[in-house]
């Protein structure tokens, strides 16, 4: 959807389409940033609302009740999700990168970086996914379970979004879209990227760590 | 026929729709043969998955993201000829269409069929509890009947309709072409029927309807058939549709105003939708939230709110009700605001006067958001809850009371030696405004707890309920569509039926909801079906009332159809507004403005000689005439 | 036009003061949030009518004459001293009323000495009452009908089985939610003898309207009496030769009565019998289904409702805990009746 947003405005008429042919009138512009970076930022706002909902759930199970964390008998893989972090850090690294190299018109940087980013994204999840299986516990155990999964997997369900924008991305990059003037579509993935990227800390933190 | 099949529309959408289904059963046989569940096909499981996949499947065949699609896969998107804006023929009401103005009157329609639908099962629920004992439904399905009622009302009627109107207005006042997203726009307009029809649907369910009210307290809701799943579903698509709504306002009133159009200079229902949409951004993620536990509760044996574990292994039955009511508070004001901005408007029109302490009001808005998610718990001091919160929550609710008593106060100045034009919305604001106070005020009482110890879960609350959504919102929302009806249709509605619709709704309303004060300090707990014999009395006098009520609706909708059919044409302003929807030709044009207008004063200028507030001239010609209308507003 | 505001609100408030808004005060705590309530009236009409006269005052006043078409109003745009007035004092006034709550809140949930302590048990749909260590030895006493001594605190401690109950007794005005998982708790101090209803006041499912049940305030003298039988007779009663005797009428007709009353819930309250002229629809109609079936079967379905489910219906409506809250001589002139019934 969010990719919807960044597209679905009268401003981009640079995605390969005229908006203003015999459309309407440019719309006067009361604003220094533009829709879609706006676009983008509002719905992280109620992203972030969604963890937090989650977070009181987790809030409620551990500080309220006082109940142990994790539950009696199960343990954490605080290493290998740790190691996990560091790779997801990494690929907004390479994000920025990407982003850089378009805004200086390197087509293979944007291409790498954006090849890049994704694979280390998808390395993530893979791991994650591999981790749920050897973990030992499930969500209907204990309300510990219940809660571990439901912020890991949300979170997970994100970077999978994240993911596919990811992909349309490097898709048109590959097919030679973007250019250093107009690089819009590169750059507001790249925020829910980063957001996705900062979600795990907090994440990881809270869950595995605290 | 083949091409048909393969162009968006509703022939690929039904196919799509079948696939979403097979997908469906495909998914959730393979997981639970992978899983080694036994039997592999289960009913409720593949009902589940079908009621999340098929609608977006739909939506895909629809063409609900067509444009994305083509845009994410790099190829060229098709030209946007604008072939989607306006509407030549009532079938290009039924497709994809980016025009905000076809988008509002699509939205403002459609959820006027379910007030209707909502309407009709409050006619059931009066039926049944017009005596005691059990009339025609059954304990099971009264408590459907309830549970959809106020669903269908809140998530299909007041949010959404709100959402439409000011789709069609907010745009134009703000002199901007169209919304920041066209398509985003659309797409959240299609995923309202969605969740409505699941509501109805679910009366179809095996089981039944869903039946633990529209609040879903667990573990009641992770207990119940599988009926309560739509509800758990439904209410997604209706979230999902009310943030990209109020995601659209925000950037647009942000980013597209137009030039001269300082925040200071807009409209109040600019503002209303702003704060609204605030509201609606930050807090509907938490009912999503609320209803994804409830879903991994019933369906993936999750345990948020099983308490029968071992011990330290327990799920918290309380967070729910945080959760819930975190979104739900704030969505009663999300219920309101926008009302309060279409009485500001229509209040200074019909009482040709500039709004009393304009800022002021802006600013209780914006107060009002605030303090809107500080009270929550309010909604729960008698439910066991640690006992400290209450009073905090207390004092913040009852605190509530002062910025919308600041709104109501300017109201009423704002009609003191104004020239007050008394036809159908103006009616209806002052309607608002009398009826609205009193179920504001039962609201102040709700919030001193010792009271609502007694009254809580009781027809007090349901007075309540009723005086401040009924009385309130449903009340503002007929100003507003009588208000626009000539802008929106090009006609005029007939003033006698109006009136006519008025008195009947103003007094069978007050017959209707007023009692129920006294029968809920009675003693009479509400959601039953069956009640004590000292109550019946009321509740007969109750029901008969409330058909008066629903004949008044009929008026009304007769008054709509046959007016929009064959109406009296109407002028561009009939009514002598300011604002800028009004100084172009009713309906509007496709494109809404040849060129942007720029606005030179304040909006409600009115009794002041050759105030103005937008011209259609370049910023640059307009300077002179600033000077004119641009006062403080407030000496 | 103050001077109209003013009678207005006298009149406003005589009325509603003469209004009697609640059911009877059958506890102190009710006394104190009955005259809430009332300074709550006082203080709120006021508001309410000030609103209305000035409405009602402009409408008449101001409204378009004819003629007065293309007239304008008079250009106020606002007045910073009334507006401060109007913010400052609804917030004074609502600050006041806080704090009076708060002052009565605490007065009403005041732990009190000599207080005794009732485990209120509540389950689809029914609830269970436990007098800890009130029995013969020290044992728990239950009972399905709540008895209570007039004029000694009593303090409820509330848990669920299953969904969450709200536990209420409309003339005592203390009510709160039995949540599974916790256990809440309020106090209330009876006043007055009689009868009075105790009430499910959270939508618990399909019987919530059904889960009504009984509280007596009696003398304590009466209610030791109680006690002392409640103590003796509980455990499991002398088989009384009830059971054997033929479906004879007066067995019948005690079974009648047990089902139209002292059964709690009673079992009209969910099932229809024409013979016990009982029309609720949650259970099935016994005058029908039960055609042809044998005493085992009726017994064992009061007994263990989730033995056999009749068709049409979901397990854990009908409460399981019948075995236990109606006595064995109860159950078999239940049976004994609903043969009769059934026979004919
Ligand atoms: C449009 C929707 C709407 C609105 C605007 C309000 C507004 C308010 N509501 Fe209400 N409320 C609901 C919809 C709404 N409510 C619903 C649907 C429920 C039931 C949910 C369920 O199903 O359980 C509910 C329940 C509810 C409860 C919980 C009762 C219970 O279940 O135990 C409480 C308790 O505090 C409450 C309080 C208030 C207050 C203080 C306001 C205030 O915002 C009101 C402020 C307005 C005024 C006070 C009038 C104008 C002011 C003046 C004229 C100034 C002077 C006034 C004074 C000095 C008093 N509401
Ligand atoms: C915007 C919200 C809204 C609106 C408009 C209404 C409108 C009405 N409501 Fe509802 N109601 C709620 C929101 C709303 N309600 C909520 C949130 C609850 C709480 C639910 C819960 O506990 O979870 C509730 C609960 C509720 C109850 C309590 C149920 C219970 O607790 O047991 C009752 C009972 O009388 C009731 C009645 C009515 C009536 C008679 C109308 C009337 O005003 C309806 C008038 C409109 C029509 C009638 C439709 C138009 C007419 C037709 C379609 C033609 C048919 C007409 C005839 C046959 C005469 N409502
Ligand atoms: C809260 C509602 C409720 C109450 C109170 C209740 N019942 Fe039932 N009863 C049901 C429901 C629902 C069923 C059907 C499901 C089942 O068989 O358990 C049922 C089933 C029965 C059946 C079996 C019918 C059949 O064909 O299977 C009998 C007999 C019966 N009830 C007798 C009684 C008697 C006697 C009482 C009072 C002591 C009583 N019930 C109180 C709800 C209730
Ligand atoms: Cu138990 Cu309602
Ligand atoms: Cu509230």
């Amino acid at each position: 959807m969010e990719a919807g947003s960044i597209a679905a405005s009268h401003a981009t008429a640079t995605d390969g389409h005229d908006d203003h042919a015999h459309g309407p009138p440019a719309a006067h512009r009361s604003s220094r940033v533009d829709p879609q970076t706006l676009g983008m930022l509002l719905f992280i706002v109620s992203e972030i609302m969604i963890f937090g909902a989650f977070f009181t759930a987790y809030f409620f199970i551990r500080v309220v009740a006082n109940d142990p964390w994790p539950a009696h008998g199960t343990e954490l893989p605080v290493a290998v999700a740790g190691v996990n972090t560091a790779i997801l850090l990494s690929s907004s690294l390479t994000m920025h990168w990407a982003l850089t190299s378009v805004k200086n018109d390197n087509r293979f940087g944007l291409r790498a970086g954006m090849l890049t980013t994704f694979l280390l994204g998808a390395t993530f999840l893979f791991v994650q996914i591999n981790e749920y299986v050897h973990i030992g516990f499930a969500p209907h155990d204990s309300a510990q379970g219940s809660v571990f999964y439901g912020l890991t997997g949300l979170h997970g369900a994100h970077v999978f979004i994240g993911l596919t924008l990811l992909a349309m991305v490097t898709v048109r990059a590959f097919r030679g879209h973007f250019t250093a003037a107009e690089h819009r579509g590169v750059e507001v993935p790249g925020i829910y990227w980063h957001f996705v990227d900062v979600m795990w800390i907090i994440v990881y933190s809270s869950v595995y760590i605290l | 026929m083949a091409a048909r099949l393969r162009a968006p529309g509703w022939y690929r959408g039904a196919w799509t729709f079948a696939l979403g289904i097979g997908f469906a059963y495909g998914l959730t046989i393979l997981l639970r043969s992978l899983l080694g569940a036994d039997p592999v096909l289960d009913g409720n499981a593949v009902l589940t998955v079908a009621l999340i996949a098929a609608p977006l499947f739909f939506l895909v065949g629809f063409g609900g993201f067509d444009y994305w699609f083509y845009w994410a896969a790099g190829k060229p998107t098709r030209p946007e000829d604008h072939s989607g804006h306006g509407a030549q023929s009532w079938k290009d009401y039924f497709r994809i269409n980016t025009d905000h103005k076809v988008i509002g009157i699509q939205y403002t329609v459609t959820s006027f069929f379910f007030l209707l639908v909502g309407g009709m099962l409050a006619m059931l629920i009066r039926a049944e509890l017009a005596a005691p004992g059990s009339q025609f439904v059954d304990a099971d399905t009264y408590n459907g009947l309830f549970s959809v009622h106020a669903s269908i009302l809140i998530f299909l009627f007041i949010i959404p309709v709100f959402a439409g109107l000011a789709n069609f207005v907010l745009p134009l006042m703000i002199g901007a072409p169209d919304m920041a997203f066209p398509r985003l726009n659309a797409l959240s307009y299609w995923l309202l029927p969605i969740a409505g029809l699941m509501m109805i649907a679910s009366f179809f369910a095996p089981g039944g309807s869903f039946s633990s009210g529209w609040t879903a307290y667990a573990p009641l809701s992770t207990d119940l058939p599988i009926g309560q799943t739509f509800f758990t579903v439904a209410v997604q698509f209706a979230g999902a549709s009310s943030v990209l709504t109020a995601l659209n306002f925000l950037v647009t009133i942000i980013t597209m105003r137009a030039p001269g159009m300082s925040f200071w200079r807009m409209p109040l229902l600019v503002w209303a939708n702003f704060s609204t949409s605030l509201l609606v951004v930050i807090a509907t993620p938490f009912i999503a939230a609320s209803q994804f536990f409830v879903l991994l509760d019933r369906s993936l044996g999750f345990n948020f709110f099983q308490t029968g574990l071992a011990a330290g292994n327990n799920g918290d039955v309380l967070m729910y009700q945080h959760v819930f009511w975190f979104y739900s508070h704030p969505a009663v004001y999300i219920m309101m605001l926008p009302g309060f901005g279409i009485i500001s408007e229509i209040l200074a029109v019909k009482a040709r006067k500039p709004i009393f302490g304009y800022r002021m009001m802006a600013f209780s808005l914006l107060a009002i958001v605030v303090l809107g998610f500080t009270v929550w718990a309010h909604h729960m001091f008698v439910s066991g809850m640690q006992s400290w919160i209450r009073i905090p929550m207390m004092i913040t609710t009852a605190i509530i009371a002062v910025p919308t008593g600041i709104k109501v106060f300017s109201w009423l100045a704002t009609l003191w030696r104004g020239v007050l034009h008394l036809d159908t919305p103006m009616l209806f604001a002052l309607g608002f405004l009398t009826m609205f106070t009193l179920g504001g005020i039962s609201g102040v009482m709700l919030a001193i707890i010792p009271i609502t110890i007694h009254v809580s879960d009781t027809y007090f609350i349901v007075a309540h309920i009723h005086y401040v959504l009924f009385g309130g919102s449903l009340f503002t929302i007929f100003a507003g569509v009588y208000y626009w009806f000539p802008k929106m249709t090009g006609r005029m509605y007939d003033e006698t039926l109006g009136k006519l619709h008025f008195w009947l709704t103003f007094v069978g309303f007050n017959m209707t909801f007023g009692p129920m004060h006294i029968i809920g300090l009675q003693g009479m707990p509400r959601r039953v079906s069956d009640y004590a014999e000292k109550f019946a009395g009321w509740n007969l006098f109750i029901s008969i009332s409330s058909f008066v009520v629903g004949l008044s609706t009929l008026v009304f909708v007769y008054n709509m159809i046959s007016s929009w059919r064959g109406g009296a044409r109407a002028g561009a302003n009939p009514w002598r507004a300011l604002t800028l929807e009004w100084q172009v030709s009713s309906p509007p044009p496709v494109f809404n403005f040849d060129a942007v207008p720029t606005v030179v004063g304040g909006p409600y200028e009115y009794g002041i000689p050759g105030a103005v507030h937008g011209i259609f001239k370049t910023p640059a010609e307009a300077k002179p005439a600033g000077t004119v209308a641009t006062r403080p507003t407030s000496e | 036009m103050l001077v109209l505001g003013v009678i207005a609100s006298a009149v406003g408030i005589a009325l509603a003061l003469t209004i009697n808004w609640f059911p009877t005060q059958a506890s102190t705590q009710a006394a104190d949030i009955d005259h809430l309530f009332n300074v709550l009236l006082v203080v709120s009409i006021p508001v309410f009518v000030g609103v209305e006269v000035v409405v009602l005052f402009c409408v008449w006043k101001f409204r378009m004459r004819p003629g007065e078409e293309l007239k304008d109003g008079v250009p106020i745009h606002g007045n910073t001293r009334v507006e401060v007035v109007w913010t400052a004092v609804p917030a004074m006034l609502l600050v006041g009323l806080c704090t009076y709550a708060y002052v009565v809140l605490h007065r009403i949930e005041k732990p009190l000495p000599n207080s005794m302590v009732v485990n209120v048990t509540g389950e689809q749909f029914a609830w269970t009452f436990e007098y800890p260590a009130q029995g013969a030895g020290g044992k728990a006493v239950t009972s399905d009908v709540l008895y209570l001594p007039k004029d000694r605190p009593v303090q409820f401690r509330v848990r669920s089985a299953d969904v969450i109950h709200d536990f209420w007794v409309p003339d005592f005005r203390m009510k709160i939610d039995a949540v599974p998982g916790l256990t809440t708790k309020y106090r209330v101090t009876p006043t007055r003898l009689g009868r009075y209803a105790v009430v499910c006041a959270e939508l618990c499912g399909l019987g919530h309207a059904a889960m009504r049940q009984n509280a007596y305030v009696v003398t304590p003298v009466a209610f030791k009496t109680w006690m002392a039988k409640q103590a003796g007779a509980a455990g499991p009663a002398p088989a009384g030769g009830g059971a054997k005797t033929p479906a004879g009428g007066d067995l019948a007709a005690r079974g009648r009565q047990v089902f139209t009353q002292s059964a709690s819930p009673t079992c009209g309250a969910c099932h229809t019998l024409a013979d016990a002229g009982t029309t609720a629809t949650t259970g099935p109609n016994l005058g029908q289904v039960l055609k042809g079936k044998n005493a085992a079967f009726i017994r064992q379905s009061i007994l263990q409702p989730n033995a056999q489910i009749a068709k049409g219906y979901g397990p854990n409506i009908m409460p399981p805990n019948f075995g236990s809250t109606l006595s064995k001589q109860d159950i078999d002139a239940l049976v004994a009746y609903l043969e009769k019934v059934a026979a004919k």
